[in-house]
């Protein structure tokens, strides 16, 4: 039948290519490999990885002066390596941690990567980077919170985002300065979906709070990808908390949104803890509708003229998107890996692996408001941190807080529409 | 009785009422033509993105969109009843399944090959806001959904019952060989069938674009309440899923306000088996 | 005798597979394939033999798949005890759950099995024991070589072939067996079937449990190759999906068909998205999608009972066919 004999070329077409295993173009390419969601759930937040990664792989490879003294910006290429480019390979993890795996595996053993990065959701990042520690391949991730990731004992895993520990310190100070400046806040009310993203961050901001002498006073949890929030926003009108701490995909965070606009419902002070909060289809949504929504941030545009404007202005080109701090804190992350290559000076991993460990990049090297990079013995970056942001116009996020590095002064109460 | 709890009661029976409008067309076939329609999400998707488009490109509301996507969705459902429905359906259950599932995944993906992963939404403002009625608030775009879930309720139903066409489906539905010594065209009935519940799956998904976010994955979230509201009804009871539409909105509401919304589920579901342990044949479906 | 020829021919191919092809990612496609075909021949005795379509058999696997991350998470014991400690949670469910749900006719056992396993995901989300919303982990570095987890695909693939070897025995020796014989009668006619003296409540509770336990060893391998699971994974409905259209690809109610299913859908998710799942369009689905519609419309029967007839047409010229196992290929 015609139809068998063109599903089994089909096939075995592709089977063939893909058994032809990988041709290396052999002169000087760094290959590193990338397994984020491009499919999927949370494709949204991949597609933005991977413009961001593009962008980044732009600067490296290519001398671009207007970017000053920014790492690996100027040269052609890495020097480290005599100018050799880099290339990313990416792989789409489909939001599931099998294929993550099998992805992660296909870049080590079939592309030759040297270095891995990614993968967005925490559970994807722990099967992908147990799978390199196997290889002895090393993995960097910019943005996968998860605290169990740097728990593992793992020599290859190295981590560059703040994670929830650091964030509880954050918004914790943050409100205290609220509160000495006459702002109540006193019931705090964590509003979380029931994903590991979820429990894991109101988990440690519960603990957190609680141990600074501050309990929660009410917990909301919801299920994710919900179809109608309004018990929940019942809940709160009711309860009236004094801040409400938001921890939601861009789904539900549209949705809640939505919801608090139906509901007439404006708590004094919304913090959100990014995810969805910073995804540019929530701003592009429902922004007008939730002005004064605080975030927490390590991403600002900065002034004209500066590195991070021009990375945003490239990154708005290549995406049709605003930065925003995840798509940042990857980029970041792949910035620090492709550096440790460079001072290595060698596609040997384990050079790659001492060069990571010895790293200690200053904030001035950074496009993220970081106060520099530097790993533990577990992998974590010990001077990752945040600042918080407020959408204070519906459209853009400004730098409110702390003093030293805010822009605007924070707008309360809330504004919302 | 707490005045926040019939705000939640009226929430939840609109939320009820959107569950059942967009099942409604699952219903119809899978009742009458037994099919098994893993892609019935990804219609509900289409129709919300064909509004969005409608809007983006006239600057017109459900208003234009819910016609336009009942043309263009049912247009689809004959090309898809002609080019896979009608040979899965002389299969067994697992080729419905089989095929389907190919094709939610085909659809799911163009419309993400086109349109991209950005979560898309249509202003809130376009159906008129919220309304506050008798101390309630109601959001317009919600409240019109639900109104139009009972329009095609009732006309769907009378369609079925008090039309010539309807009585035709029906006899195929129900033999189709005797049907045919009739003089009823098989094929053609089951094609109408199929394009009038695509066309009110189309019409569901204008309007829930109103209110909801627009994503080519959305179909994932909604299919599943689908299944149950259909199976609870009963399969094939247009009047069925209304009822069964309706009961779980307000038990998720309820059940999220009281329990906890992480237990809403829990709670659908377990009544949920609960009821077919003990009523195997739905609502008001045939025993 | 034909048959036993091609059969030992087909083993020594499956065996010498991993040495062949013998690169990480063929020899991972390999396991991966085995695993499948492992699960979705034991969702086959209840599917296809049975003619019960279960649309949540994942809540089986989920059993080993947390059975064994649980038995190294909260007991430091080797993952390999979630076998048999999988086997009997999930035969027990399969116990108390069968009985009322298999009273229920076609699709509304269908939604049943699917509620089943919905309940199971949600429940587990919300339970810290179980991992919740983090899942469990494995061990990250293995202790022994009882703890499963080894670098190379090698020893997965031939764990997985031996596993599948003891599953389609199993399944051999069902049908050969009275209750294959009532699973027939059943399957044509239930009503017809009990009044002719088939215990049919009995027979399909015994189906679904033999296929419950089969199908959460395939579970708890998973969890032991990849070290980790949580509720999506173990528990989500796009496994029991899985699971049924590989059986129902190749052939459901077939002896091999599960594996001709598994072989021709898990190579082609795992190379469409590993060449165009990069490009981040979609178009890997667009491609598996497209494909799977081709095979449904134009073998709803599945690919192995599309073989067999060829090879029966070729074989009988001119006689009428009669393919015995063909006649229960729905």
């Amino acid at each position: 039948m015609k139809f068998k004999h063109i599903v089994g070329l089909l096939c075995a077409a592709s089977v063939s290519v893909a058994f032809a295993g990988g041709a290396l173009a052999e002169d000087k390419v760094v290959k590193i490999g990338a397994v984020f969601p491009l499919s999927g759930n949370a494709a949204s937040a991949g597609n933005h990885a991977k413009a961001a990664l593009e962008v980044a792989i732009d600067i490296i490879n290519n001398a671009h002066p207007e970017l000053g003294n920014f790492p690996l910006a100027k040269n052609v290429g890495l020097a480290g390596l005599g100018g050799a480019k880099v290339e990313v390979v990416f792989a789409d993890n489909q939001g599931s941690p099998a294929t993550g795996q099998n992805q992660a595996l296909r870049l080590i053993t079939e592309e030759k990567v040297v270095a891995l990065t990614g993968a967005y959701q925490s559970g994807i990042t722990l099967t992908a980077s147990a799978i390199a520690e196997k290889y002895g391949i090393p993995f960097l991730t910019g943005e996968s919170v998860a605290a169990n990731l740097t728990e593992r004992g793992f020599k290859w895993f190295f981590r560059t985002t703040p994670i929830a520990t650091d964030f509880v310190k954050v918004y914790f100070d943050f409100l205290t300065d609220m509160k000495a400046a006459g702002v109540k806040t006193d019931n705090v009310a964590l509003v979380h979906d029931n994903t590991e993203y979820g429990t894991s961050v109101a988990n440690t901001i519960t603990t957190g709070f609680k141990e600074k002498g501050q309990p929660i006073a009410l917990d909301v949890a919801y299920p994710s990808n919900a179809t109608d929030v309004q018990s929940q926003v019942l809940q709160l009108k009711e309860k009236k908390p004094d801040v409400a701490i938001m921890i939601s995909y861009t789904s539900d965070a549209i949705l809640f949104a939505k919801t608090f606009q139906a509901q007439d419902y404006k708590p004094p002070i919304l913090l959100a803890d990014d995810a969805g909060y910073s995804d540019p289809s929530f701003i592009k949504s429902v922004g007008k509708i939730s002005q004064g929504a605080f975030n927490r941030s390590a991403w600002s545009v900065g002034p004209p003229g500066s590195p991070t404007a021009i990375i945003a202005k490239m990154y708005k080109e290549k995406s049709g998107d605003e930065m925003d701090d995840t798509a940042g804190r990857e980029m970041q992350g792949f910035f620090v890996l492709v550096d440790a290559i460079d001072r290595a000076g060698s596609t040997d991993p384990a050079k790659i692996q001492a060069a990571l460990k010895a790293t200690d990049l200053k904030p001035e090297q950074l496009m993220m408001g970081y106060k520099g990079v530097k790993f533990d013995d577990k992998g974590q970056n010990t001077l990752a941190s945040a600042v918080i942001i407020q959408l204070q116009d519906g459209e853009n996020y400004v730098a409110v807080w702390p003093k030293a590095n805010a822009e605007k002064a924070p707008v309360l109460p809330y504004k919302g529409w | 009785m707490s005045f926040v709890l019939v705000q939640v009661i009226v929430g939840g029976l609109l939320l009820g009422a959107v569950y059942a409008l967009f099942s409604s067309g699952l219903t119809l076939v899978w009742g009458m033509m037994n099919v098994v329609n893993f892609a019935h999400g990804d219609f509900v998707m289409l129709g919300m993105y064909v509004a969005y488009l409608v809007y983006t490109l006239l600057g017109a509301g459900p208003l234009v969109g819910a016609p336009i996507a009942m043309l263009v969705l049912a247009t689809l459902g004959v090309v898809v009843y002609f080019g896979l429905i009608r040979d899965i359906m002389k299969g067994p259950m697992l080729a419905q399944i089989l095929g389907t599932f190919g094709l939610a995944l085909l659809l799911r993906y163009s419309v993400f090959w086109w349109f991209g992963a950005n979560f898309l939404t249509l202003p809130e403002n376009l159906v008129g806001g919220t309304l506050e009625l008798f101390g309630i608030r109601v959001q317009a775009s919600r409240l019109l959904a639900g109104i139009v879930a009972l329009m095609v309720t009732l006309g769907l139903h009378l369609l079925l019952t008090r039309t010539s066409l309807g009585s035709k489906m029906l006899a195929v539905a129900e033999d189709s060989t005797a049907a045919q010594l009739m003089g009823i065209r098989p094929d053609s009935m089951q094609a109408v069938a199929w394009a009038i519940a695509a066309g009110a799956t189309g019409l569901a998904g204008a309007l829930i674009a109103t209110f909801f976010y627009i994503v080519p994955t959305v179909g994932e979230t909604l299919a599943i309440v689908a299944f149950v509201t259909v199976s609870l009804g009963g399969f094939g009871s247009v009047p069925g899923a209304l009822v069964a539409g309706l009961l779980i909105g307000v038990i998720e509401s309820l059940s999220g306000y009281l329990i906890g919304a992480i237990y809403q589920d829990i709670v659908v579901y377990s009544l949920f088996l609960g009821f077919l342990w003990f009523r195997p044949q739905g609502l008001m479906g045939k025993s | 005798m034909r048959r036993l020829a091609w059969l030992s021919v087909a083993l020594a191919l499956v065996i010498a597979y991993p040495l062949m092809f013998s690169t990480p990612f063929q020899q991972r496609l390999g396991a991966l394939v085995l695993l499948y075909a492992i699960a979705a021949s034991a969702w086959n005795i209840v599917g296809g033999y049975a003619g019960q379509v279960s649309v949540g058999h994942v809540v089986f696997f989920g059993c080993g798949a947390y059975a064994a991350m649980g038995a190294y998470a909260h007991f430091a014991l080797s993952p390999m005890i979630g076998i048999p400690a999988g086997i009997l949670f999930s035969v027990l469910i399969a116990a108390v759950v069968g009985v009322p749900t298999l009273r229920l006719s076609g699709h509304y056992f269908s939604m049943a099995t699917i509620a089943v396993a919905e309940l199971a995901r949600l429940i587990v989300t919300n339970t810290d024991y179980l991992g919740a919303a983090v899942g469990l982990s494995g061990p990250t570095v293995p202790r022994n070589v009882l703890d499963l987890s080894f670098i190379s695909a090698l020893p997965y693939y031939y764990l997985f072939l031996a596993v599948l070897i003891i599953t389609l025995g199993i399944t051999w020796w069902m049908t050969n067996s009275r209750i294959g014989f009532y699973l027939r009668a059943i399957k044509d006619s239930e009503r017809a079937a009990r009044s002719l003296g088939a215990p049919a409540s009995r027979t399909k509770l015994y189906a679904y449990m033999l296929s419950a336990g089969l199908t959460s060893v395939a579970g708890a391998l998973y969890a032991m190759m990849f070290g980790f699971v949580d509720p999506e994974s173990g528990l989500g409905i796009l496994i029991s999906v899985k699971m049924l259209i590989m059986a129902a690809l190749g052939g459901a109610g077939l002896l091999f068909g599960p594996l001709v299913g598994a072989a021709i859908l898990v190579p082609l998710e795992e190379i469409s998205n590993s060449l165009l799942g990069g490009k981040g369009a979609g178009l890997t689905f667009v491609l598996y999608g497209a494909i799977i519609v081709l095979i449904a419309r134009f073998q709803p029967g599945g690919i192995l009972a599309l073989i067999k007839r060829r090879l029966e047409r070729r074989g009988k010229a001119g006689e009428t066919i009669v393919a015995a196992g063909a006649s229960h290929a729905p």
